[in-house]
């Protein structure tokens, strides 16, 4: 189990890395910060940077709208 | 080795002077080579414009396949397994070459100067010729402000005539461009001074503090914006999606967050078969966000100009969103009420949530085709809709009382329909008397009470929470929502009571914006360091958090002052709607039931199983007030207002402005 944003709880399974965390949030804004137990990890290594089973993942959004 | 993931970048194993670096395919080899903790002369190289390889003095060796040739650093993208080498025998030869050339030429310019060192050139008369310019401010040709004018700027006033030896700068035909915009961008990044700005408008204290920030904003604007917000390509438009994605644009009067005919009306069908202008003419010229859009050449197809071909000024995110709101899932339709609305001097937003209000109550039978005229008004009657505008625009018909809004609509229906007061002032989106503009906030307590409390009415110009607060889950806390919801509308308001923009505040961030704690970070720290630069560059006043919240707090008070006084400023003014904080009928209920059943049972702490719908409603509704209410506390307090939401005379004092003329808003509320 992993929890994201300090609340939303999700199923942890080998292999699983920050790109299928921000699928499975369905956060597809462009401008966003992640850290993985507060390690920041670049855009570049979304799809490589795996997820450990416990970890709380922070993606922040940074404001929008008019 | 290459490493390619299925949607990730590709990134490969260099060598650089035989140390080891990872580089993102498409990198530019001098940003690999600087990171990699090397040292590389450059010339024509500006670290905020593209490169344009000319000044050659880059040069470095790179190995492909066992093949060695020299290439410019700067322009030079990484696309494969390559070795570096940046100071072989050869290219130091040629660099000296070059910098002794450079030196020939313009042997008293500084920047030139500093390169001969870097190079060993020492000869100032090796290539002395009648060419040779004295001139310690010469121009050197290095292009940095022809292509500043044009990514900064989206111009082309200056260019570069002649060639070989009579190469030098020029403005179109050798004159003086009108359409210089005097951004002074050019004078900025020259290395030189050859152009140097003489002409400060409006008389600032400190026009140099000014420009260093401006230019960071362009820089950005040219450098960032296109990786994050797009907003020179597309302006708001981007949001559509975005808020479609988040279950946050409106969809029929707020009851929904998404649609599946989103992609009708989102930004791709926007840039791809609308919008035609995207020039720096918008809000005003020598913006360099220009985020403003416009379409050209649109055929009306109904009204007083119907069969004219008009341009039009957006749609913004707001326009688009109203769309949807009303049902309305089809750009020429979104395009056609913005013209119309523009030309009739009508709000857009005021517009659509008012129709959709008028949508759904035909939608629940309190109004019917005998009170609209014969007008079958349920979601995405588009052709009556624009009707109801025309007819609005005209004084004649239904059009009249659709015009007066939704909390004059709600009384009326009432008192001459026997409308149910309770469900139209649960689906009404209107606080203070004024339309909800185009976000759905339902799931935001904090941008609930933004909106409400706003002193304007519901939008949000004073706070736009709902990442930080929903998504982000940044202020959990009642008190960490009342001091987001306490600094927001004072630096909103302080900028602009400036003149500056919200846009370029936060829809565009610095590259390292991260490296803040993200409660600061939701600041952007530095673009807020920025308008204080541009309000100390000014006036010759400097101000920082503390001085900035002051003085925006005097004009936020008055304000609310003001409202109280014309009877628009307690707590019941800042009250929101049901539909605007949670479900508000069955239906909506049902289409978030996983949601609402999760939150009934996790945060309420009431099990659903076995509750009817109307039950679970209920309960849900009576948890959001009670909320909403708690929130409505907290900001209150970290304000210095009373329970009623007004200024008390104590924080008046402590932000001195307890004057008479002020105390007497207090004592004299009109009725
Ligand atoms: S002042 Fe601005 S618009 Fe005018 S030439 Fe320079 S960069 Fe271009
Ligand atoms: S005017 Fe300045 S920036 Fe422009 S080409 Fe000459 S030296 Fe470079
Ligand atoms: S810096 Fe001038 S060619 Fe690269």
């Amino acid at each position: 189990m992993i929890v994201v944003n300090n609340k939303e709880k999700l199923e942890w399974y080998e292999g699983m890395t920050v790109q299928d965390v921000l699928d499975k949030m369905g956060y597809v804004y462009p401008r966003i910060t992640v850290s993985v137990n507060d390690r920041l990890v670049q855009k570049e290594d979304y799809t490589t940077y795996e997820v450990p089973d416990n970890a709380s993942v922070n993606v922040f959004h940074l404001a929008h709208g008019g | 080795m290459a490493t390619k993931t299925k949607a990730g970048p590709t990134k490969y194993e260099i060598s650089i002077n035989g140390k080891a670096a990872t580089v993102v395919e498409g990198t530019y080899l001098l940003k690999a080579v600087m990171d990699a903790g090397f040292n590389v002369p450059t010339l024509c190289h500006h670290k905020d414009l593209t490169p344009n390889g000319t000044c050659r003095l880059c040069l470095c060796e790179v190995e492909v396949n066992g093949k060695k040739r020299l290439v410019t650093a700067c322009n030079y993208p990484v696309r494969g397994e390559i070795t570096v080498n940046t100071s072989t025998e050869e290219v130091k030869k040629h660099r000296k070459n070059l910098a002794e050339m450079y030196l020939g030429r313009w042997p008293n310019v500084e920047a030139i100067q500093n390169i001969a060192k870097l190079c060993g050139a020492t000869d100032k008369e090796k290539y002395k010729s009648e060419l040779t310019d004295e001139n310690p401010k010469a121009c050197i040709l290095c292009g940095h402000c022809v292509r500043a004018c044009s990514s900064f700027m989206i111009q082309d006033i200056l260019g570069f005539a002649g060639r070989g030896i009579k190469r030098h700068l020029t403005m179109p035909f050798g004159d003086v461009d009108p359409h210089c915009v005097g951004c002074t961008s050019c004078g900025y990044v020259c290395p030189t001074g050859a152009i140097q700005i003489t002409d400060d408008m409006n008389n600032p204290v400190d026009p140099e503090l000014i420009r260093r920030h401006g230019m960071k904003v362009n820089a950005e604007m040219a450098t960032l914006d296109k990786l994050q917000n797009r907003m020179r390509e597309v302006g708001t438009a981007n949001i559509v999606e975005v808020m479609d994605a988040y279950d946050l644009l409106p969809v029929h009067n707020f009851k929904f967050g998404k649609h599946p005919d989103t992609p009708k009306i989102d930004s791709k069908v926007m840039t791809r078969d609308y919008f035609t202008q995207g020039a720096a003419d918008a809000c005003w010229l020598g913006c360099s966000m220009a985020c403003a859009k416009a379409v050209d050449g649109f055929e009306l197809k109904t009204g007083p100009y119907k069969g004219q071909k008009v341009v039009v000024d957006g749609p913004e995110y707001e326009t688009a969103a109203g769309g949807s709101n009303m049902g309305g899932f089809d750009l020429d339709f979104i395009v056609e009420y913005n013209f119309y609305c523009d030309t009739y001097g009508i709000d857009t937003i005021s517009f659509a949530t008012t129709m959709a209000f008028v949508m759904e109550a035909f939608e629940a039978g309190i109004i019917t085709e005998e009170h609209t005229g014969g007008k079958k008004l349920n979601f995405g009657a588009m052709d009556e809709a624009l009707e109801c505008l025309h007819e609005m625009a005209r004084g004649e018909g239904f059009g009249v009382e659709v015009g007066q809004g939704v909390r004059r609509l709600k009384e009326k229906w009432v008192k001459e329909l026997g409308a149910d007061p309770d469900f139209l002032n649960d689906i009404g989106m209107e606080v203070k008397g004024l339309e909800f503009s185009e976000y759905v906030s339902k799931e935001s307590l904090a941008q609930q009470a933004g909106y409400a409390m706003a002193i304007k009415g519901p939008q949000h110009d004073e706070a736009w929470l709902i990442f930080i607060d929903m998504v982000n889950n940044q202020i959990p806390s009642m008190e960490d929502k009342a001091e987001a919801l306490y600094y927001f509308p004072l630096f909103r308001i302080w900028f602009g009571l400036l003149g500056l923009c919200k846009i370029v505040w936060n829809d565009v961030a610095p590259a390292d914006n991260s490296k803040y704690p993200p409660q600061e970070a939701a600041k952007i720290p530095e673009h807020v360091e920025n308008y204080w630069k541009f309000f100390e560059g000014m006036t010759g006043i400097p101000v920082n958090e503390e001085k900035m919240l002051l003085q925006a707090e005097r004009v936020f008070n008055l304000q609310r002052l003001m409202s109280y006084y014309f009877g628009r400023g307690t707590r019941e003014d800042d009250l929101p709607p049901l539909r605007a904080i949670g479900p508000a009928t069955v239906e909506e209920y049902l289409s978030r039931e996983e949601r609402y059943d999760k939150q009934m049972k996790e945060e309420i702490g009431i099990d659903p199983e076995g509750k009817t719908v109307e039950e679970k409603l209920a309960i849900t509704r009576d948890h959001r007030f009670k909320q909403y209410n708690i929130v409505l506390d907290a900001s209150y307090k970290r304000r210095g207002w009373d329970e009623n939401g007004v200024p008390t005379i104590e924080r008046l004092k402590q932000i001195g402005i307890d004057i008479p003329e002020v105390l007497a808003l207090l004592e004299k509320p009109e009725q």
